[in-house]
């Protein structure tokens, strides 16, 4: 499914990381690159880098290898180092992503933090003596979304859908895709005012405010803005048709969904669990059933590829 | 011969004269350039503090802000961040600080203590850059009071000391 791009890691990754790691990678052969998708550095730990299901690591002298314990091991210094090229030397520009944990790259990649919490008043205050960093790739996948179509938008016209599956079975690249396709129309789907609620800024990746991904022409971002509050924001001021968000799971995300679909904007969301019957059980799932907010859920796994469709459901309006 | 020792005790004269004349001028010069470090990093302080502005940015500002020499440390600075080498700031501003030693007349003390900048500088939230900045602004400001002083009483010292150092070596001579 997933379409080889160029080396994202030389061209967009690399000059993020400390020299050490840095030289390491740009020594790895290109078919490892191309299929990488994340990055950890942790703290007085073997480099890790991951491809699909496998983890592997760079041994000192340049070589992939699956021992992790023959792998290079990261400094502090390598950590400080990184971060200092992540946040362009400038932590107090980023205060609110160190709070909610990570730092979003131009490209669109999202570095995870982890670190020594600073807690005030019971609220997560700033993030301070960085242990681990934690490179996710974005990446594009032109077109990845239209064997959803015919379940998302069936005769040409979008239903609000429901993406299910566990973390890491690509959900968020066909959201990202969905956006694109939604909103740029094709031959029997009309184009839409699409707007996305990025609330961890990966489905657009934006980096100062700009969406460095394709999310299409007729796209608006509402970039770490809270599902909730976007979703009233949208309906309030950007006269979307459809709103894209990614993993729902909130009481109040119920609430704005609700609002949505009264105003008649369609909800494409995604939310976590294995299968529809897990994600009947849950309380909220129950509230959104009730509401017959959603008409159409698409089961994922990563079982053949990211994006496999397990099993579509049909919800009764 | 008479017109040799004439040239002679000139130039020996204006030569002394010179040096007491230069050394007075960088008493002055490193007050003038205390104060402007002392603007400039009050600058730097508000593009961080109420802009966050991303630290090259915001030091390029300062330099165009600041005048000779003090804008050489942090026009040098931004393009050692600029250049994405791996450079932390602290590395960047040890280098820009190199740079402003050869340039100006600041002290070994002056230095030390905007070396205690580089140490902090862009790695921290907003209220600890603030903190810093205003500790090491009102070290300054001493620094800049002691120059002050020290200007007083030294500029008119070796403006008529170079010249009077001068004559005794003319007469030494003669």
């Amino acid at each position: 499914m997933y379409r080889v791009e160029g080396n994202i890691i030389s061209s967009e990754i690399a000059s993020y990381l400390a020299p050490p790691v840095r030289q390491l990678l740009l020594g790895l052969d290109e078919q490892y690159c191309n299929r990488m998708e994340e990055i950890r550095l942790r703290c007085q730990q073997p480099l890790l880098l991951k491809l699909g299901d496998r983890d592997f690591t760079i041994t000192p002298s340049g070589r992939p290898a699956t021992d992790l314990y023959s792998g290079y091991i990261v400094t502090r210094e390598d950590i400080q180092r990184s971060l200092a090229s992540i946040s362009d030397n400038s932590l107090y520009a980023f205060e609110e992503e160190i709070k909610r944990g990570y730092i979003t790259i131009p490209g669109g990649h999202r570095v995870g933090l982890a670190g020594q919490v600073v807690v005030h008043n019971g609220e997560i205050k700033t993030l301070k003596n960085f242990s681990s960093l934690c490179f996710r790739i974005a990446r594009e996948v032109h077109d990845c979304a239209l064997p959803l179509i015919p379940y998302i938008a069936p005769r040409g016209v979008p239903v609000s859908s429901l993406l299910i599956s566990p973390p890491r079975c690509g959900k968020t690249t066909l959201l990202r895709d969905l956006a694109r396709i939604l909103s740029t129309g094709r031959a029997n789907l009309p184009a839409r005012n699409v707007t996305v609620i990025d609330e961890r800024s990966e489905l657009a990746g934006c980096y100062l405010g700009i969406p460095q991904l394709d999310v299409g022409s007729r796209t608006d971002v509402l970039d770490g803005c809270p599902k909730a509050e976007g979703m009233m924001m949208a309906i309030r001021s950007l006269s979307p048709q459809v709103v894209i968000t990614d993993e729902i799971g909130r009481a109040e995300d119920v609430a704005a969904i609700s609002e949505c679909l009264n105003a008649g904007v369609v909800v494409i969301a995604s939310i976590h669990a294995r299968n529809v019957k897990e994600l009947e059980n849950r309380p909220l799932m129950q509230d959104l059933m009730k509401m017959r907010a959603f008409r159409s859920g698409i089961t994922l796994s990563r079982r053949i590829h990211p994006g496999n469709i397990e099993e579509t459901i049909r919800w009764q309006a | 011969m008479l017109w040799l020792k004439t040239i002679g005790i000139v130039l020996v004269m204006t030569g002394f004269g010179s040096w007491g004349l230069n050394q007075a001028r960088r008493i002055r010069s490193r007050v003038e350039q205390l104060a402007g470090l002392r603007l400039g990093l009050n600058f730097l302080l508000k593009e961080i503090t109420y802009i966050h502005t991303p630290l090259p940015q915001a030091l390029k500002r300062t330099a165009q802000f600041s005048a000779y020499p003090v804008s050489v440390i942090f026009k040098e600075v931004a393009c050692c961040l600029e250049e994405k080498q791996g450079n932390t700031a602290s590395e960047a501003w040890q280098k820009g600080m190199q740079k402003l030693s050869f340039y100006s007349e600041l002290t070994l003390a002056d230095l030390e203590l905007l070396s205690t900048l580089g140490y902090q500088i862009g790695m921290s939230d907003a209220k600890e850059q603030e903190r810093v900045f205003l500790l090491v602004q009102e070290e300054l400001k001493l620094l800049e009071e002691e120059a002050v002083k020290a200007c007083e009483s030294g500029q008119k010292l070796w403006s008529y000391s170079g010249f009077v150092l001068g004559a005794v070596v003319v007469l030494l001579l003669i």
